[in-house]
């Protein structure tokens, strides 16, 4: 049998695993960015203990590999009692790293907003509120893009390791598939073509904002 | 034994697979950063595809791909060589990626000057450009070095015995509470080592933003 | 010993420059539009006009940092036709004679003041390293920065700057010397430094051709003034002549802005 007839045979169940990779990533991202907004804002807090804090969840979910966050989830937290689905476990530990990645990056973006702007909504008379969210956030965010692509890239790609805590994601499924033919190549071809299918367009895409960006400022 | 000594039996070859992969990158991303800087259009997109797609693939696919999907023969690449052949291949299409940014990063009045002054495209290339390029470019490695120790734990699902995995087993042998230990320390040995290498990047861009390139 | 007779170890051959009906265009944009300069030997030629007549796209043709389209060159034994084909030798040859000195100096940051001087000598000329290094020294004695030798251009003023990369081009024995706004980068008085370096050079008999905006300097020290403007030489001659009676009225309102202001 060719290649490409197995691989027609296996692409309904390698599907289901993707649907379940584009799942954990989205949640991750949309329950990620939000919290990245807070933490970083947090961080340049005035308040010690706040601003330790949110430096302590954004150092924690940007310097130890997802592998481990995702273990202390699922194997770690349970030895207290706190146990979850392992899908559960993945969105959260996904979450986090996608709330101190992108924390990092929308704290850059909104640093790269000129002083003066700040400045000229305070002499206007201005609220807080108003100044960060009309006319910091909207110019911060804007150089923020391609680097918040970037993180969504990141997550997606990160759901695949989801597979160490037998989430039924894109590799776990491959995964299930090889063990069962032991065609352990086509099988991860294909699966690697499935993630590069999503992450390279992605990647291309993100280019072109950041090209476009360049050329505006 | 406890969870800290347990970990720490990981760590040899958690810094082996990282120095290796890293070796394998650092040399091996300079040839294909100058195929993605080439003039010649197919050169250039011939390697622009191999970097998108070996980043466009997570690193655990590229390590069970290499790890259970090669066999040829008799040969078959056991979990370490694996590991580190799959970590090497992704760090040379990541930093010829920022090699390539360096390059481009660096003034278009270098190159102008170094014609001008009749310097050959080699001469130019070696010691006007690459000098350049690589202080521009010597901030993004550290941090993707810092990357590559933590991708490095990706090798305990194909079974290297490096911190994550010994993490694993000691969890495994702890149902108790002291099992949640030897994750928590894990994760702090990551950030600690890769404490020194944010430091030096920092000094590296700090020192960087002081030079007046004029 | 004169600035150009430590340039070059001996006195300077000196050489001319013929550029004949030189056209150039990206696209279907016109930059130089069949423009002719004959250039004699040891003097000095100061193009002037607005930007965007296509000045510095001119004089960089003169070193081939851009083909022209159409027209000849001829430099220093070289004749340089747009079908030609020029090879890598030979323009390091052609480009070694002719120096070049830029708006922005585009030293190399990362090379001492000593090695942007030397190293270009030792790869272009083959030179030994000692030998090359004595030239650098002598060459930055005499523009006047001997003491900043071993400090990196990062360090230096803009001022310092330029005058090293006026040493780094003379150090190639280059029989014409291109400058190309060298002062417009820098403050008035900085500026200052630099032209007097450049006054030096033209005093000792270099072949020079200067795009600038100091109408001082292109009256007190060229031999010929050059206008451009919308991508042709609009009107050449004695510089004191053209200032004082412009004969056309492009010249005449150009003038009027840049000295007034």
């Amino acid at each position: 049998m060719s290649w490409l007839s197995e691989w027609a045979a296996y692409l309904p169940q390698l599907m289901s695993g993707l649907g379940v990779s584009l799942m954990i990533a989205g949640i991750s991202i949309v329950a990620g960015y939000p919290l990245g907004l807070v933490l970083s804002v947090m961080v340049t807090a005035k308040n010690l203990a706040v601003r330790t804090l949110a430096l302590a969840v954004v150092e924690v979910g940007r310097g130890a590999p997802a592998l481990v966050i995702l273990y202390l989830f699922y194997y770690g937290l349970p030895k207290f009692g706190i146990a979850f689905e392992s899908i559960t476990a993945a969105c959260l530990a996904l979450t986090w790293n996608s709330a101190a990645y992108s924390s990092e990056i929308m704290r850059a973006g909104l640093q790269s907003v000129a002083r003066g702007q700040l400045e000229a909504s305070n002499a206007l008379g201005l609220s807080w509120r108003h100044t960060f969210f009309r006319v910091i956030m909207p110019q911060g965010m804007r150089s923020a893009i391609p680097g918040l692509m970037g993180v969504a890239i990141q997550m997606f790609q990160g759901t695949s390791l989801a597979y160490a805590i037998a989430v039924p994601e894109l590799m776990k499924s491959a995964y299930n598939i090889g063990s069962q033919d032991f065609n352990y190549l086509q099988i991860f071809t294909l699966a690697g073509i499935c993630y590069a299918a999503i992450s390279m367009p992605a990647t291309w895409i993100t280019v072109y904002f950041e090209r476009r960006l360049a050329r505006q400022t | 034994m406890d969870a800290f000594s347990a970990v720490l039996q990981g760590l040899p070859m958690t810094l082996m697979l990282t120095a290796s992969a890293f070796a394998i990158g650092i040399v091996g991303a300079v040839p294909l950063a100058v195929g993605l800087s080439s003039s010649n259009i197919v050169v250039r997109l011939a390697c622009r595809l191999f970097v998108d797609l070996v980043r466009g693939v997570p690193i655990i696919v590229w390590l069970f791909l290499l790890k259970f999907g090669i066999q040829i023969g008799t040969f078959k690449f056991d979990p370490v060589s694996a590991a580190i052949v799959g970590l090497g291949v992704v760090s040379v299409a990541y930093l010829a990626e920022i090699y390539r940014g360096g390059l481009e990063a660096v003034p278009r009045g270098q190159g102008e000057a170094s014609g001008a002054l009749g310097l050959s495209r080699g001469t130019t290339f070696l010691h006007v450009m690459v000098p350049q390029a690589f202080r521009i470019v010597s901030p993004s490695i550290a941090t993707y070095l810092t990357g590559l120790l933590k991708d490095s734990s990706i090798a305990s699902t194909i079974i290297v015995a490096e911190m994550v995995f010994q993490s694993q087993s000691f969890a495994r042998q702890h149902p108790t509470m002291e099992g949640i230990l030897p994750y928590v320390l894990v994760g702090i040995l990551y950030i600690a080592l890769s404490l020194p290498v944010a430091y030096l990047s920092r000094s590296l861009d700090a020192r960087m933003r002081k030079a007046v390139y004029v | 010993m004169t600035l150009s007779e430590i340039a070059n170890g001996k006195v300077a051959p000196r050489t001319g420059i013929r550029l004949d009906n030189i056209s150039k265009q990206y696209g279907s944009n016109i930059v130089i539009d069949d423009v002719s300069l004959h250039v004699e030997p040891g003097t000095v030629t100061a193009l002037i006009g607005p930007s965007g007549a296509g000045k510095s796209t001119f004089l960089r043709c003169i070193n081939l940092l851009e083909r022209p389209d159409a027209g000849t060159i001829q430099v220093a034994g070289h004749t340089i036709e747009p079908g030609k084909v020029i090879n890598a030798k030979d323009l390091a040859a052609l480009r070694s004679t002719v120096g070049m000195v830029f708006q922005s100096f585009n030293l190399f940051p990362h090379m001492s003041a000593l090695k942007n001087v030397s190293f270009p000598q030792q790869k272009v000329l083959g030179r030994s390293k000692s030998e090359a290094d004595d030239r650098a020294m002598q060459l930055l004695e005499r523009v006047g920065l001997k003491d900043k030798a071993n400090q990196h251009p990062g360090r230096c003023s803009g001022g310092q700057q330029q005058r090293i990369a006026i040493a780094r081009a003379l150090a190639l024995d280059p029989s014409i010397m291109l400058f190309d706004e060298p002062t417009s980068a820098l403050d008035p008085e900085v500026g200052l430094e630099v032209l007097a370096v450049m006054r030096e050079l033209a005093d000792d008999g270099m072949t020079m051709i200067v795009v600038t905006h100091e109408m001082q300097f292109a009256r007190d020290v060229s031999d010929t003034l050059v206008v451009m403007a919308d991508c042709k030489i609009i009107e050449q001659g004695d510089p004191r002549a053209i200032m004082s009676d412009p004969q056309e009225a492009r010249t005449r309102r150009f003038l009027r802005a840049v000295l007034e202001r």
